[in-house]
Parts: C-alpha cells; sequence; structure tokens
C-alpha cells in the first residue's frame, strides 16, 4: 500500500530530457530525504529526551553515555539537520539561477520560500535543545538579532516569554522544534511537490 | 508512450531510489565520523566571549556588528527574495535554462548575495575572537 501511494506522487510518465540530472541536481529531493531522517532520529531522541530547564542537559548526558548508540543518533541528527540546510540553500540558489521561479512557478516559489524560512527556524528552535552553553548562548544571540527586527521584540516575547533556557521558553522551543514546525515542513512539502506536477513537472519545460 | 516521454518506473524512480539511498547512506555513515559537540551544562551566570551564534545566522551577526542597522538590508533581502518572480523583466521564458540572457543581472546579483553570505560566515566562524575582535583563525 506504502508502495501504491509513493508511486501515485510521482507523474505516470516523463520527459526523457528531464531526467538529465544537471537540471536540478537533484537537490529538493535530497533535502527532503534529509528531513525524513531528521523525523526518524529525532523521533527515536524524542524516548529520552526531558524539556525542562533542569533535566534536559542529563537527558542528554544519559544518552550519550548509558543509551546503546544514543551518541550516534545525536551526531545523525545534527548531521542531518546541517545538511538539511545546506541542501536547501543549494536548492534554492539552482531555482534562482535556472529561473525556475518564474511565472507561472511564482506560487511554488513562495512556497519555497516558505520552506526555507521554516527549515532556518526549525534550526534554530533545535539548537537551545541540548541546554549545554552552546546551546544556550547560540540561541541568546539569536534572540538579539531578533530583537533589532521591525517587530522583533513582540515576536522576541512570544517565543521567549521568560528568559533564554528558562521552562517556558524551552518548553515552547521544544513544541515547535517536534511538532509544529515539521507539520508545516511537511504541509508545505506536499504542496510543494502538487504544485510541481499541477506546473507540468521539473526543468525544463515551464 | 508518447514521443519523448518515459514510463516513471522503472526510469524515474529508479535515479530518485539511488539519490535517496545514497544520501542515508553517507550520512549514516559520516555521523560516525562526525560527533555532535556537547559543552558544559548551561549556565547563565557564564558568559562566552566571543558570544556567536547559530552557523546558518553568524552572516547576520557579522553584519549587524558593523552597524545595528544593517539589520534592515537582512529584511530587505528577505523581502526581495520572496518577490523574486515579480522582479524579473518581460514575458516568462519558454523553457528554464542555467543563466539565461535576460535575467544575468539578477543571477550576477545573486550569485554576489551568496558569495557575501559565506564570506561573512567564514569571517565570523573562524576570525572572529574574544570582544567581537579579528583574530588569526588558527
Amino acid at each position: 500500500m506504502i508502495k501504491d501511494f509513493i508511486k501515485h506522487l510521482f507523474p505516470r510518465a516523463v520527459l526523457e530530457r528531464n531526467l538529465t540530472l544537471s537540471y536540478t541536481f537533484c537537490l529538493g529531493g535530497l533535502a527532503f530525504t534529509c528531513l525524513v531522517l531528521l523525523v526518524a532520529s529525532g523521533g527515536l531522541l524524542l524516548f529520552y529526551y526531558q524539556p525542562t530547564p533542569p533535566a534536559a542537559y542529563p537527558s542528554i548526558l544519559l544518552l550519550e553515555s548509558s543509551v546503546w548508540g544514543g551518541r550516534y543518533l545525536r551526531s545523525l541528527h545534527r548531521l542531518a539537520s546541517h545538511t538539511f540546510l545546506v541542501l536547501i540553500m543549494l536548492h534554492t540558489l539552482r531555482v534562482v539561477l535556472t529561473g525556475a521561479y518564474e511565472k507561472p512557478r511564482q506560487m511554488n516559489w513562495v512556497i519555497g520560500c516558505a520552506l526555507f524560512f521554516l527549515a532556518v527556524f526549525e534550526g534554530y528552535t533545535g539548537y537551545l535543545l541540548p541546554m549545554d552553553q552552546l546551546a544556550l548562548w547560540a540561541t541568546q544571540t539569536g534572540m538579539e538579532l531578533l530583537h533589532i527586527m521591525p517587530l522583533g521584540g513582540a515576536l522576541r516575547s512570544v517565543l521567549v516569554p521568560d528568559g533564554v533556557g528558562e521552562a517556558m521558553s524551552l518548553l515552547r522551543f521544544y513544541v515547535l522544534h517536534i511538532l509544529m514546525i515539521p507539520g508545516a515542513l511537511f504541509l508545505l512539502s506536499a504542496l510543494h511537490f502538487y504544485r510541481i506536477r499541477k506546473n507540468k513537472g521539473v526543468l525544463p519545460y515551464l | 508512450m508518447k514521443r519523448g516521454y518515459l514510463k516513471s518506473s522503472p526510469h524515474f524512480f529508479r535515479p530518485v531510489k539511488a539519490a535517496f539511498a545514497l544520501t542515508v547512506l553517507l550520512l549514516l555513515a559520516l555521523a560516525f565520523l562526525v560527533p555532535a559537540p556537547l559543552q558544559e551544562q548551561a549556565n547563565l551566570a557564564r558568559v562566552p566571549n566571543p558570544v556567536k551564534s547559530a552557523w546558518f545566522l553568524l552572516w547576520i551577526q557579522e553584519l549587524v556588528s558593523y552597524s545595528k542597522y544593517l539589520i534592515y538590508l537582512v529584511v530587505l533581502l528577505a523581502a526581495s527574495f520572496v518577490a523574486l518572480p515579480w522582479l524579473v523583466p518581460g514575458a516568462p521564458t519558454e523553457g528554464a535554462s542555467w543563466f539565461a540572457r535576460k535575467r544575468r543581472a539578477l543571477d550576477l546579483l545573486a550569485l554576489t548575495v551568496f558569495a557575501a553570505v559565506l564570506a561573512l560566515t567564514a569571517v565570523a566562524m573562524y576570525f572572529r575572537g574574544a570582544n567581537w575582535q579579528f583574530v588569526a583563525p588558527f
């Protein structure tokens, strides 16, 4: 059933010349592969992570020292998240330089932009979760950058109502990171893929 | 089957599966070699010097270290980025292609911005030390 579902996500036939790798370098697909790997590795990390300021760091220590494969799983999640961001950036650059954002694909470009910003936000919210010095101060600096943006102060008070690394902000970052942003990423990815089919496939025929 | 077309299965699915498998295998292997860092427990009383943001935000941190008003440049860039389809002059191109003549100026601008973001990130990552002063990287 799953095989049939995946089959139906793709068109029944494709233009032979569209299979040329140098049109797209498959960067969007590779980024989506990383997203799937992130969900799988992140899902397993959830079994040990505790999203409270006193318990978060010890739960990572426990994962790394006492859980078989725990350290590896965390490394995989981190590496996949960095690769995901790099691939999305390269995919975006490819779309710009091939002009694939031009009309009639402008709506899919906007969806892609939303995916790009969400991916960065997903990376940012994940940064705080280990609650080590690197996590805390990188997040704190990010919040200061947000604060100097127009309307950044209001957004900061929503994200961090009680200070970076405090109970409420850690909980908000956690819920955003494991539920809301991944949900939005998958929803928009589905829409992104649907629009590619609706706009008659990948490059080069606009 | 129409001329010039191929059935997705297996002609399209084969490269998709290969790309999926290669990416997963590569990441699974690299995760053995690149361990995730874990510093000491977070402590608000112990401020590191310098304080650096996540790597993907470092370019913004470097930019605003010159003037905080440069944040408006970031906002302008983000807005222009979203509005890109409406900024291209003339009718849409018949077929998408790398570096089309009519978009040459935009492509050059995009490459310049991309290179600037990379350069700012590298400066912030490797050349900034205590009190955000320039230091030798190694």
